[in-house]
């Protein structure tokens, strides 16, 4: 259940060693948030996350389990719900950070690395989060939270297949969470700029470049608003707003 | 039967929710209330003004009654209502006939089953106690049948039942004693204190004199200021009391709502500074001393209900109220209370304080002998929720509690240390409920049964 204060009692992390994640989960606890499931395919990672998490919560008695879940399995969206549903009396607050950036040079002369681009970031990732919109619907309430990237509002030619991917997943939660929105369940887009993680270590950070801590700030204060997508950092939402209506001759002799 | 899933949220419109929502007139076998909701379970709701989630039950069923006065009857002082029937019913058809309900609180827009259900307070607790100190006995609708629970013949239920949080059952009917009155004014004295200890200085001496008391303390007042308030004390006015046109027509009650709040309000419109505003132009327009004023019974006991919807005034994120008791010879902690949230400039209107008397047998009725502090809050300050867990603490370690009706973000194990006969109330509820049935989400959120 969640209190006043937008405070969920059982949160699911999908994505569980996802830096991003973890900040979100680690941000819930600190406020008093008593219950975490983190899913995803690295159970080692996952279990140092589980110990970052509790060793920052306040609440009484924290309990962090760790569950097996593979985004592009056969039919993984029914396992995760099934297991999820299980672990937790209720899906109170659902983050979905699972993601990979791929290397576009390389992914562009690969059509299998393509596609599991596109099945990591956007076709298999959707239908899980669809199972358990359903499940909140059903249940009466709920809070999803999915991370999107700003490289989904204007796909551009340097990481058109992550990008591409992001704008299906951007589009695809937004207009669930219309659909959602007398159902007591609600949908956040998160859509950070450059963030400074393990998936972005290799790479030169970016001009308004943020940090996970900074991205979990801004996603609960948009929860906590019921807003329906949110820009980390809010500056890059009004560059953003500019680029993506620029006529492609000029986009294209932006560097970035 | 007819249902519906609609979209739920107590009077602070925080926690929303869906649930399938029933009219008790549609069902034709009782029984069938329990045993066709799905599993999540069912919860009577009267008019949503418990601020958080006691009314509801998110994926389960709410059971509404219709607010329907016509086969009332009034038998000497004792009048028999549906268990929907709203206070304001009552005063409307009973007013002109000269009776008034036996204890209102700030909203004349509660339930009879709400009113047992919360076992309600009003500004006379401490002359006249709750609301069930008035009802002789009621209709239960459980999943184990239908049961007339009179006062004196089935105890256990009937304080199981009030304060209860409609955990044992469906209240379809009560009977309770209205106070016979002359007119529908009450004779008012006005009184402006410039601080606490003068508050409660001039409430202990002379608050019995009166039968309703209550006072609004500017909790956004710092330094000297903490604490100033003003008192509001009354008796319901005799006739002799009354000149020219209200003398004509005595027992003329108008309770009507003036103004309706706009349907949005950005966030974060009420803030520290307009609040502060509003709360030094309310105490500089309090007289020091006014006596032997005649006011209207809607302006005496519901000022708020004046302006329709006024809990949209705080905006989407929505807000709640603390309302605490701490025990007689516990003014230390009250104290204490108060100047913390004066510290910590917690924005908020005035909160109410209010002296009470003996308290009932209720296994959870909120109300107990001593000082009752209620203040709205709106969502959003930054540690608030550390803020009212310390005070819960603060609280409960001078014996004190927190109201149910109004909470809205408790902790199971401290609410469960401030209601001790939380387990009885347990073991008499499954006795009505074996399975567990009635739930809502205030109940699975503390962990009540």
């Amino acid at each position: 259940m969640f209190d006043a204060m937008h405070t969920p009692d059982n949160v699911l992390l999908v994505g569980g060693s996802s830096d991003i994640g973890v900040e979100i989960a680690k941000s819930l606890a600190r406020r008093g948030t008593t219950r975490f499931v983190l899913a995803g395919r690295d159970l080692e990672a996952m279990q140092r996350s589980a110990n970052a998490i509790s060793s920052v919560a306040t609440g009484e008695g924290v309990s962090v389990s760790v569950i097996f879940y593979d985004v592009v399995a056969e039919k993984s969206y029914q396992a995760l719900l099934e297991v999820a549903s299980t672990e937790l009396e209720t899906i109170d607050y659902a983050i979905f950070a699972t993601g990979a950036l791929g290397d576009q040079d390389e992914d562009e002369n690969s059509p299998a690395s393509t596609l599991e681009i596109l099945e990591i970031n956007f076709s298999k990732l959707a239908p899980a989060i669809l199972n358990v919109a359903n499940h909140m619907s059903k249940q009466g309430f709920g809070q999803i939270v999915v991370l999107s990237s700003v490289a989904g509002i204007r796909v551009r030619r340097s990481n058109f297949i992550y990008g591409s991917a992001k704008a299906g997943l951007d589009g695809f939660a937004m207009a669930l969470g219309e659909s959602l929105i007398d159902k007591g369940v609600k949908v956040t887009v998160v859509r950070p700029g450059f963030v400074k993680t393990k998936m972005t270590s290799h790479l030169k950070a970016a001009p308004l470049s943020t940090t996970p801590e900074e991205v979990a700030k801004a996603t609960l204060a948009a929860t906590d608003h019921q807003n329906a997508s949110v820009y980390v950092p809010s500056a890059i939402g009004l560059v953003i707003g500019v680029y993506r209506h620029l006529p492609r001759a000029l986009a294209r002799k932006i560097p970035f | 039967m007819k249902t519906q899933r609609q979209l739920l949220n107590g009077w602070g419109r925080t926690q929303k929710v869906t649930s399938e929502v029933v009219d008790l007139k549609q069902i034709t076998d009782t029984e069938n209330i329990f045993s066709e909701a799905n599993g999540a379970g069912v919860i009577a709701r009267g008019m949503g003004r418990a601020y958080g989630d006691a009314a509801q039950i998110a994926g389960g069923r709410v059971v509404i009654q219709e607010d329907r006065i016509d086969d009332s009857q009034l038998s000497g002082n004792h009048l028999t209502v549906h268990g929907g029937v709203s206070l304001n019913s009552i005063l409307n058809s009973y007013v002109p006939k000269g009776y008034f309900v036996p204890v209102t609180p700030g909203t004349r827009y509660v339930s009879v089953g709400g009113a047992i259900a919360a076992d309600i307070h009003g500004k006379n607790h401490h002359l006249d106690g709750t609301f069930t100190n008035h009802v002789s006995q009621f209709e239960l609708i459980t999943p184990t049948g239908t049961h007339q629970i009179d006062k004196d013949l089935d105890e256990d239920i009937f304080w199981a039942t009030a304060g209860g949080m409609g955990l044992t059952g469906i209240i379809v009917k009560a009977t309770f004693e209205m106070i016979p009155i002359e007119s529908a004014y009450i004779k008012m004295e006005t009184r402006r204190c410039t601080n606490l200890d003068e508050l409660m200085a001039v409430m202990l001496g002379s608050d019995d004199k009166f039968r309703y008391s209550v006072a609004w303390i500017d909790l956004m007042a710092k330094g000297g200021d903490i604490g100033r308030s003003v008192l509001t004390r009354g008796d319901h006015a005799i006739l002799d009391e009354l000149h020219g046109k209200r003398a004509e027509q005595p027992l003329k009650y108008v309770a009507n709502t003036k103004l309706e709040a706009p349907k949005w309000i950005p966030t974060g419109t009420l803030n520290t500074v307009s609040i502060k505003a509003f709360n030094e132009l309310w105490y500089r327009k309090a007289p020091k001393l006014r006596q032997d004023q005649i006011a209207t019974l809607a302006s005496f006991f519901h000022p708020l209900d004046g302006v329709g919807s006024w809990n949209r005034i705080y905006g989407n994120s929505g807000f709640l109220q603390y309302q605490f008791v701490v025990p007689n010879g516990q003014e230390e902690t009250l104290r204490k209370i108060v100047e913390r949230l004066s510290a910590a400039g917690v924005a908020s209107f005035l909160a109410v304080l209010k002296r009470f008397g003996a308290e009932n047998k209720g296994l959870l009725s909120f109300p107990r002998p001593g000082w009752t502090l209620a203040l709205d809050i709106p969502i959003g300050q930054e540690n608030l929720s550390s803020l009212l867990n310390e005070l819960d603490d603060e609280v409960l370690g001078v014996g004190g509690r927190i109201y149910l009706a109004k909470d809205s973000r408790a902790s199971g194990p401290t609410i469960h240390k401030m209601y001790p006969e939380i387990d009885k109330f347990a073991m008499i509820k499954s006795k009505l409920d074996p399975n567990g049935l009635i739930k809502s989400d205030l109940s699975r959120r503390l962990g009540l049964i």
